[in-house]
């Protein structure tokens, strides 16, 4: 039986159980609904919220170096520390802080298979204490470029037929329009998809329990039916980054997928920018990018329309 | 009886003078203190009345007025929602018992009186707005 690539970087609930007192981990809560930490964690868990913690407040871009320094010290994580994330919603927002702490190259960071879902079903306790910790050292490094995406690489991937991934449901893929009433337009004024995008739903990684899909079925799904390559620079997005480093990580590190990228701008950047192609339609290629497109109203945080999302 | 604005004064002062982790605590008690649907509710549920499509969160919103005219806002809200469930638990707790027409004091900014805003930070934040305007046009727009 296949295993995954790098098979340490995924513990089980069992796993974590067993080092919730272990000085050399700090379990890290993110999730999408800030008050499931508030109302029960795992005990000993900090949180670290993907929105008011991980981004600046003023840029569109994550916090500096020295910014992300202090979240570490505060939440007593120093370099050798082993970060185990856990969250709500298939653990998108657990592998978004993931893929965070990777980009300031933090060496030793995990998922916990299955998150809070698996947490629940396996009848284990919930604690709604206030956790703190004494304050660490930590010295982050400067961003690692080969994990992040930036819109004019993007671009550039896309001219070049280099492959993407798309890991938004169908109905956004397509671009179909998308009537959301009370809503201010908060999202993409044009909806679609980057030319030559694959569309792989991101629950295609899961199964029911909230836990990472076999190897095998992995496999079966992104090399054999998708032809992918592991060699191939790849790069997944979504709407706002989180479920597309869901499958940045089953890419690199379940799969061994050498060099794959997270466009974190992803839609919500794509589908606003000028001058940029866009597809229509079930094809990557799309079936038309006419100028009058449907407007894609979603939000990125609480709010998206159900379906597949 | 406190009409619906002195009720979400109310409620806006409890909140004051809060750090964000007690507002986050207290929204969880709201949560709590939602009850659960009536059969009647729940027979409407099944038949997929009543859902907010706009919300990725499975949010199901009865904006009911009583026999004695009084309105009735009833509301499920998904369990692993305690944001969205508390938000609606206040809208709950401000309309319980009071004519439908006092929906129109219910503030569109209410997050940012609570000082949950910041908190939960802008995307979230419209989510919720969205819910106060679907619980305010359900009472206001009558047949």
């Amino acid at each position: 039986m296949p295993e995954y690539a790098h098979p340490d970087v995924l513990v089980s609930t069992d796993w974590v159980a067993q080092h919730l007192t272990d000085p050399k981990v700090r379990i890290v809560e993110s999730d999408e609904d800030r008050a499931l930490y508030v109302q029960g964690h795992v005990p000993g868990a900090v949180e670290i919220d993907w929105q008011t913690d991980l981004q600046d407040r003023v840029e569109r871009d994550y916090i500096d170096r020295e910014a992300f320094e202090r979240l570490c010290s505060q939440r007593g994580i120093s370099n050798d520390t082993t970060v185990v994330f856990y969250g709500d919603k298939n653990n998108w927002w657990a592998c978004y802080a993931f893929w965070v702490f990777k980009l300031y190259g933090h060496e030793d960071c995990r998922i916990m298979n299955g998150g809070r879902k698996r947490w629940e079903l396996d009848g284990r306790p919930w604690s709604s204490e206030r956790v703190s910790y004494p304050s660490a050292r930590y010295l982050a490094r400067d961003q690692d470029g080969s994990i992040r995406a930036l819109r004019d690489e993007v671009l550039k991937h896309c001219r070049a037929g280099k492959p993407l991934l798309d890991v938004r449901s169908p109905e956004e893929y397509r671009g179909e329009r998308m009537h959301m009433p009370d809503y201010p337009n908060e999202g993409a004024v044009r909806g679609g998809h980057i030319p030559g995008a694959v569309n792989v739903p991101w629950p295609r990684n899961c199964s029911d329990d909230g836990t990472f899909k076999s190897a095998k079925e992995l496999e079966k799904l992104y090399v054999k039916d998708l032809r992918m390559k592991r060699r191939s620079p790849t790069i997944a997005y979504c709407r706002i980054g989180e479920r597309s480093s869901l499958t940045w990580f089953v890419l690199k590190y379940l799969l061994g997928f050498r060099n794959v990228r997270n466009y974190d701008g992803s839609w919500l950047e794509w589908g606003n920018c000028v001058r940029v192609p866009i597809a229509k339609g079930d094809e990557p290629g799309g079936t038309s990018a006419g100028p009058s497109t449907a407007v894609a109203a979603s939000t990125d945080g609480d709010v998206r329309p159900a379906a597949g999302s | 009886m406190a009409d619906v604005r002195s009720r979400i004064a109310e409620a806006v002062a409890e909140f004051e003078d809060l750090d964000g982790r007690e507002k986050l605590e207290l929204l969880v008690d709201y949560a709590a203190g939602l009850p659960p649907l009536s059969p009647r509710h729940q027979a409407l549920k099944t038949a997929a009345e009543g859902r907010v499509h706009e919300c990725q969160t499975p949010v199901f919103l009865w904006a009911d007025s009583l026999p004695d005219g009084t309105a009735e806002l009833v509301a499920e809200v998904a369990p692993e929602a305690p944001t969205v469930k508390g938000f609606v638990a206040i809208l709950a707790a401000a309309m319980a018992g009071r004519p439908a027409a006092e929906a129109v004091d219910l503030p569109e900014d209410l997050l940012e009186r609570i000082g949950l805003a910041d908190v939960l930070g802008i995307l979230r934040a419209r989510g919720l707005r969205a819910i106060t305007a679907r619980v305010k046009r359900g009472f206001l727009q009558r047949p």
